[in-house]
């Protein structure tokens, strides 16, 4: 399984991931990248590297054919140097600017599935600010899981900034305890999900059956 | 998990006409001699049956050396003898047909392979022959109604409560047993007491299942630390907590306390992020502490609010100010009273006073301005809750306040709370509350943050 067949199979279940491709060759990425737009980001796939940042193997804001030709001849001596089957890279369109979100979802061998929400960056790591419930949820589930969170605010909307597009919020949440439910998911990160008033882009997934 | 009829099987438990005592003893201090003298004491109106071979008399009962000399079919068996000597007393129990066993007896699933393998034995028993088994490794059971009681704590030591429509269930023996006696202190009513330990037969769901039809119960409180099956409780809880508040506190919330309670009764403690959602969800109020337990159990036993509109009524202005500042900080709203309301109150403040809320009725304040103030808030449609503050120590202030609280709690038109702040004399008087069922606090804080546990609950129930 790569990663390609993770973001398919997250596809079929109806999770509209940020436009993608997998390059296997400079040509590859030219022509996914123009089919995408510039700018793009770039990103290391190999099964040996689950931390593609820490060994400089991810580009943000590619913004013409010259840097994507370089960074793409970057990457095969990165993966070489750290001797790291090269499966690809893949190609993704930036994400629009706004705020990061988490949502993820694990198995409890007590109560089966549940579902958790939070905001990137300081509130989660820091902050340890997340609320959760169980699968499956419903839509006043999800208002009161957003209440919950202290910095709620940032996501409904203060000082002057408008609430993100919070009907897509739900979309993606109930989307996930129907994936994580039909496929028996042991642990899934959608992390981050990058909102603003118009709608999420879904940057990085992962998930463990 | 029990079958149908093991879970109607706990009236037995319950509701025993006669109970066999096994293991009794005439040695005191010794668990089943402690469990004998309760039952005698505490007035249980039923057949006790003391069962040891060794022994023609126990406390002035006729001792039988078994089951088959008695020669009548028992509600309730309560066993207290060693843990390998059970399997062969639950069979004599199928044989005679008791329906209803407590086995306060240690040493089985929580104290290793052996144990385990015992406990498997008493299950299938048990569930073979519909016996609804209470533990073991427990304290069991006490219906202050019925006067069963299988708590092998002295009542000297461990006060009884009277009956009431609070069940409590507790996994733990300890927690269980202090609860007992500060409800018995602070005047609080149980309808059912259970200790349930292992759960080998009969777990905390169906505990759950019996008091959901129990018509003697109208709150449950329960004490968790580790459910044998999460899922089952969350959907248990949901279904019953529309009927019927139930009020959890989860112990073993974080890593290092979920060990303890890990080797405490041989259960895993599930994750606390997925109990805290379970609650969420089911909308179970959950009690961080015993304090809040206490403090949330009494004031289910008012009407439910229409809405979160306080008004406060005071004999002196400063705890007037810091109820104002709870009902703030806990995002309540202050009521807007009436021009009716305002016209009425006026008339018995002194020409100084002022219509506010906080109504400050001043130290002259007495039982008659009390009910006053009281009858106005009741009647003023702008009212949904009423926060009485009433400091004990000032001269006007004596037992005909108690009476008129206690009158218009009783009306049961909204709900009251009342806040007394003091020493032996108030705390003498808040007991007396307490015991006709007017919640009281010692804080505003813990005063109002209960309150708002009644209006959330009651939103809920009128959103259904």
């Amino acid at each position: 399984m790569t990663i390609i067949d993770d973001y398919r199979l997250l596809e079929r279940y109806g999770f509209k991931l940020i436009p993608y491709g997998l390059a296997k060759s400079i040509d590859d990425a030219k022509k996914l990248a123009n089919k995408i737009g510039y700018p793009v980001v770039m990103k290391i796939i190999s099964p040996q590297a689950s931390h593609k940042t820490e060994i400089g193997g991810v580009r943000v804001n590619i913004k013409n054919e010259g840097m994507l030709e370089l960074t793409y001849k970057e990457f095969e001596e990165v993966a070489s140097s750290h001797k790291l089957r090269l499966d690809g890279i893949l190609i993704q369109k930036m994400a629009r600017k706004g705020i990061e979100l988490i949502v993820g979802a694990k198995r409890d061998e007590q109560f089966g599935h549940l579902i958790i929400l939070g905001l990137g960056g300081i509130y989660v790591e820091i902050f340890k600010d997340i609320s959760a419930r169980l699968c499956p949820i419903n839509e006043s589930d999800i208002d009161e899981m957003i209440d919950e969170l202290k910095s709620h605010p940032v996501i409904t909307g203060a000082r002057g900034k408008k609430a993100i597009n919070i009907n897509e919020l739900k979309r993606i949440m109930l989307n996930v305890c129907k994936f994580v439910s039909k496929e028996d998911i042991k642990e899934m990160d959608l992390n981050p999900i990058v909102f603003d008033e118009k709608g999420g882009d879904i940057i990085d997934v992962r998930f463990t059956k | 998990m029990a079958s149908k009829e093991q879970i109607k099987n706990l009236k037995y438990v319950f509701e025993p006409r006669s109970i066999a005592l096994f293991g009794a003893s005439p040695t005191p201090n010794k668990v089943s001699n402690v469990i004998l003298k309760t039952l005698i004491e505490g007035g249980f109106p039923g057949k006790l049956y003391p069962i040891n071979p060794k022994y023609q008399e126990i406390v002035g009962l006729k001792c039988y050396p078994d089951l088959n000399t008695i020669k009548k079919q028992i509600d309730c068996a309560i066993i207290a003898t060693p843990a390998a000597t059970v399997p062969e007393i639950l069979k004599q129990c199928a044989v005679w047909k008791v329906r209803g066993v407590v086995l306060i007896t240690a040493g089985f699933s929580e104290a290793g392979e052996e144990g385990k393998k015992l406990e498997d034995e008493i299950r299938d028993i048990c569930n073979k022959n519909n016996i609804s088994l209470i533990g073991p490794n427990c304290l069991g059971v006490h219906n202050p109604a019925t006067r069963i009681d299988s708590i092998f704590l002295p009542i000297y030591k461990l006060q009884r409560p009277k009956p009431g429509n609070i069940a409590f269930i507790t996994q733990s023996g300890a927690i269980g047993s202090t609860i007992v006696d500060l409800a018995a202190y602070n005047g609080i009513g149980i309808s059912k007491f259970v200790s349930y330990g292992n759960a080998a037969v009969i777990d905390e769901v169906d505990l759950l299942e019996y008091l959901e039809n129990d018509p003697k119960t109208k709150t449950i409180v329960a004490y968790i630390e580790g459910a044998k099956n999460g899922r089952r409780l969350y959907e248990a809880m949901k279904r019953i907590n529309k009927k019927k508040p139930i009020i959890a506190l989860k112990a073993g919330k974080f890593a290092r306390s979920g060990e303890a309670a890990k080797s405490h009764t041989g259960n895993i403690a599930g994750s606390y992020l997925a109990y805290k959602a379970a609650f969420k969800q089911a909308k179970v109020v959950e009690a961080d502490s015993i304090e809040d337990l206490f403090d949330f159990m009494k004031i289910f036993s008012q009407p439910m609010p229409k809405g979160n509109r306080v008004a406060i009524v005071t004999n002196g202005g400063g705890m007037g100010v810091l109820t104002a500042d709870a009902v703030e900080l806990n995002e309540l709203q202050f009521a807007n009273f009436s021009e009716e309301t305002k016209v009425g109150l006026k008339k018995i403040l002194p020409d100084f006073g002022n219509v506010g809320n906080p109504l400050d009725l001043i130290a002259e304040a007495d039982a008659d301005k009390y009910a006053s103030a009281l009858d106005f808030f009741m009647q003023d449609d702008n009212v949904d809750v009423i926060l009485v503050i009433a400091l004990l120590q000032t001269p006007p202030m004596d037992e005909r306040v108690l009476n008129v609280l206690i009158r218009v709690s009783d009306e049961r038109k909204k709900p009251i709370a009342v806040i007394s702040l003091g020493g032996e004399y108030t705390e003498n008087y808040q007991r007396h509350l307490n015991m006709y069922d007017v919640p009281s606090y010692s804080s505003p804080n813990a005063a109002v943050r209960t309150m708002k546990k009644l209006i959330e609950y009651a939103n809920y129930r009128r959103g259904l």
